[in-house]
């Protein structure tokens, strides 16, 4: 009886629901499924954006720009020498609670403090915490940006007060603080799942203070949230729902978009672009993208081990034709590593122009016989610096058939590519970067001898002393004069050296429907919702 | 003896002489307008392969990056310099789809070659064993047959790595069962039929009784399985193209091309449509021909 009287009420409730407010879902048609949901683990803007709703960090981007704001820090204080961080965490910041189907149910009991930072900050850093072997137990970003080397230490002073403690003083740490690998979890859901014995459960069901809460996930197909109504650490969402519907092709993306079965979508196609911007339905915004697509040598394994041969490659291929024909003009062809845009961009750098027979010399100059055979991997995947890899690798191919070399083009399923290329499996490879902080060392470390190692984000598996020391130098340095002269010296070095083909700086669009209001275009090539609206 | 023969010849009306075989089969199949239709697509289609360095207007791997995505002759601003247009690279349409042809017909010919003669020899031996081989041999079939043919395609290619010869490899794995099938079938209803009881009281080995006597009366089914079988492997290994894992770029190979054209769907759409029309008429031509040799070799279907 009672429980019919419920069913009754609730049915009641819903229709009046239904009735008085429709119950708004944001629908973002994404590009892929993510690996888990611990940016921490990750390194792909894919994982990074299923995982953003959900997370805070102490410090945050402002949405749509690299300003750095407050995120769950309140406020900071650096002491004089620029190595200790003293910050203020924000009071009253809730938890999720999660409901898993077949999985750990959790309610936190308690509000965000102390203790979760130094879970963050120690999964990552100390190797005997419970769970630092969990899900592979690789951190990628956290190694590449030298944390471990950095990290003296992270106490906590009190409750609400956290020291970070740096082995050297550190400029671009406040921004590194907001990335996505800094995401901070609730240390309570980790406790409480260490009690279950179900640790995996900490990276496929994720608790944060974001702004929307996670519901569930389906590989290959869906991704739900629901907006946290308790959060205040940043923007609040003014949507109910949004949901990721996983559409990996493009052109089945471009489908549902027009057919308003998603409002939002992923990465579209240069080739669509004209037709979307005629559509009344749709908005198309865009932006310069601060990336890059590069052309990897693995300098370990030999001819490439010689300057001469990186160079004549540089010479052997007609980068405008790529901009012109795979990017369709939506981007310019790239010189150094970091885009024009960014502070320390150095303009006397000239690059390398197209000429095959300065290439042919320099190949018979570093003895090189011909035909050489070599390597060209691509990426199975479209990313933002680059639409078609696969396309940029046949004209690649068929330029470097004319100087002599046969390329032979690889791939691999998107995840396998990137571990076998950054375990150097590779001769040459294809990929890029989207900087996620806007801060030049954010590019320049790319290149530096620490991602160089088996596994590491630099592709080069080059280590140049001269650019190493002058990298690791002005990570340290707070003056940005001083900070942009030694990046000017890094341009050149790199520039001679040649370790990679710089492609080009990607012109990035983003495509909606005319009813999504407020969504601010990032220029770290990330999708936020928090603040967006359907009107 | 003889004159009684002579006798008996001379009693009864003329017997028409026999109509050669092979005038016999032309009769029948001529008498099917699709097939002949198909036939002269076939021999076209086959010549172009054959032919394709001298008929094809360039060379199928040359970029002209002067004319990228050049529209056809018949849209606007297409030119004759490029008859059926440029690819996404600006490479010739035509040339492309004309040395498309031959890597196709390639892999259907190698594919029903190399099955047909696997087939063949595994089918008489599990029909002439019997028993236990009989047994390994039909149930490891069935098992083959189990599995969807592209995810076994699939499964293959990515174990052995994308290739030509390894969608050759994969291609013919997964048709194989469809000749051991038919040729065991056949060969076992041959066998228990008169005319070999008397070939093995005449002596004969069982090479030669396998081969030279029940071969030959399983022949007919196995031609037209061969014949559709060349559309299905043409198919199959589109589709591997199409997924990536089959002809690795810059060969040019209809599905491969099907794949890289996609994005073009709605602004340049003929580079979508032109290697899928290649796709269709010739695999609908070995259809019809297939249906025609059907018509004309089974006896259960000739017309009396």
């Amino acid at each position: 009886m009672k429980s019919l009287a419920l069913a009754g009420m609730s049915l009641a409730a819903l229709l009046a629901g239904s009735a008085a407010l429709q119950a708004k879902t944001l629908v973002y048609c994404s590009e892929g499924s993510p690996e888990n949901f611990s940016p921490a683990l990750n390194t792909t803007g894919t994982s990074f954006d299923a995982a953003r709703p959900i997370y805070n960090k102490l410090t945050e981007f402002e949405r749509g720009s690299t300003k750095v704001v407050p995120g769950l820090a309140e406020s900071w204080t650096v002491s004089e020498d620029s190595k200790v961080f003293t910050f203020k965490l924000k009071k009253g910041v809730k938890f999720h609670s999660v409901r898993p189907q077949g999985g750990v149910a959790f309610t936190p009991t308690r509000d965000f403090n102390a203790d979760d930072v130094l879970f963050a900050f120690n999964r990552q850093g100390d190797e005997k915490h419970p769970f630092h072997k969990i899900s592979g137990g690789k951190y990628d970003y956290y190694s590449d940006m030298d944390m471990p080397k950095n990290v003296k230490s992270v106490e906590k002073v009190d409750d609400y007060t956290v020291r970070l403690t740096l082995n050297e003083p550190n400029a671009p740490i406040l921004a590194n603080l907001a990335m996505d690998f800094m995401a901070i979890p609730s240390a309570e859901y980790a406790a409480a799942l260490q009690k279950a014995g179900k640790l995996e459960q900490f990276d496929q069901v994720p608790v944060g203070t974001g702004p929307f809460s996670f519901v569930a996930y389906q590989k290959d197909a869906v991704i739900r949230f629901k907006a946290f109504e308790a959060h205040t650490a940043t923007e609040k969402a003014k949507v109910d729902d949004l949901v990721y519907a996983i559409t990996p092709d493009p052109t089945a993306r471009y489908s549902k978009l027009k057919a308003g079965e998603c409002h939002f979508m992923a990465y579209p196609r240069p080739a669509d672009l004209p037709e979307m911007q005629k559509d009344a339905a749709l908005k198309v915004i865009n932006q310069s993208g601060l990336n890059i697509a590069y052309w990897a040598y693995n300098v370990q394994k030999p001819p490439f081990d010689k300057k001469e041969v990186r160079q004549a490659l540089n010479y052997a291929i007609d980068k405008n034709a790529i901009i012109r024909d795979v990017y369709l003009g939506a981007g310019q062809a790239a010189v150094n590593l970091i885009p024009p845009t960014m502070w320390s961009y150095n303009t006397a750098v000239k690059g390398y122009p197209f000429d095959q027979a300065k290439a042919k010399e320099l190949l018979a100059k570093a003895g090189v016989t011909t035909p050489l055979d070599i390597d060209l991997w691509y990426m199975p995947v479209q990313r933002p610096y680059n639409p078609n890899a696969k396309r940029i690798a046949e004209m690649m191919q068929a330029d470097l058939a004319k100087v002599g070399i046969n390329a032979k083009l690889v791939t691999f399923e998107w995840g396998e590519y990137r571990k076998r290329a950054q375990q150097g499996e590779h001769t040459t490879a294809q990929l890029g970067w989207t900087g996620d902080n806007g801060d030049p060392d954010n590019f320049f470390f790319l290149r530096g001898c620490s991602g160089a190692r088996p596994g590491g984000q630099n592709l080069t598996k080059w280590c140049n002393k001269d650019y190493d020391d002058r990298l690791i130098k002005a990570r340290g340095m707070s003056n940005q004069e001083a900070r942009a002269k030694l990046y000017e010296e890094m341009q050149v070095i790199e520039n001679e050296e040649a370790p990679d083909l710089k492609i080009a700086h990607s012109v990035v669009y983003e495509v909606m429907r005319k009813e999504v209001e407020g969504y601010k275009q990032s220029p770290l090539g990330d999708h936020r919702f928090n603040g967006v609206e359907l009107k | 003896m003889a004159a009684d023969i002579a006798a008996a010849a001379g009693n009864g009306e003329r017997v028409a002489p026999p109509e050669r075989p092979l005038a016999a089969f032309w009769a029948t199949f001529s008498e099917n307008k699709g097939a002949v239709l198909g036939l002269v697509i076939v021999s076209a289609i086959v010549l172009l392969a054959i032919l394709a360095d001298l008929v094809a207007p360039y060379h199928p791997n040359e970029q002209f990056r002067d004319a990228v995505k050049a529209p056809p002759v018949w849209a606007e601003g297409g030119s004759w310099r490029f008859v059926l247009g440029t690819d996404g690279l600006g490479r010739d349409m035509l040339s492309r789809l004309i040395h498309g042809a031959r890597i196709s017909l390639f892999i259907g010919v190698s594919v029903m070659c190399v099955s047909f003669v696997l087939g063949v020899a595994i089918g008489l031996a599990s029909a002439h064993f019997g028993g236990v081989v009989d047994v390994i041999i039909t149930r490891t079939m069935d098992l083959i047959m189990a599995v969807p043919g592209l995810v076994l395609a699939i499964l293959v290619v990515a174990v052995l790595g994308p290739s030509l010869p390894n969608t050759i490899v994969a291609v013919t794995l997964v048709s194989l069962p469809r000749y051991v099938r038919l040729v065991r079938a056949s060969a076992l209803a041959e066998l228990s039929k008169d005319y070999v009881t008397a070939a093995r009281v005449a002596g004969v080995g069982p090479l030669r009784l396998m081969l030279a006597t029940v071969l030959p009366n399983c022949l007919a089914p196995l031609i037209i399985q061969a014949a559709l079988g060349v559309s299905d492997a043409i198919l199959e290994a589109a589709a591997l193209g199409f997924l990536g894992l089959g002809a690795q770029p810059p060969i040019s190979e209809w599905g491969t091309m099907l794949a890289d054209a996609r994005e073009f769907i709605r602004s340049n759409p003929w580079l979508v449509t032109l290697p899928g029309l290649a796709i269709l008429i010739t695999v609908i031509s070995i259809n019809l021909l297939g249906d025609g040799l059907r018509d004309a070799l089974d006896p259960k279907m000739r017309r009396s």
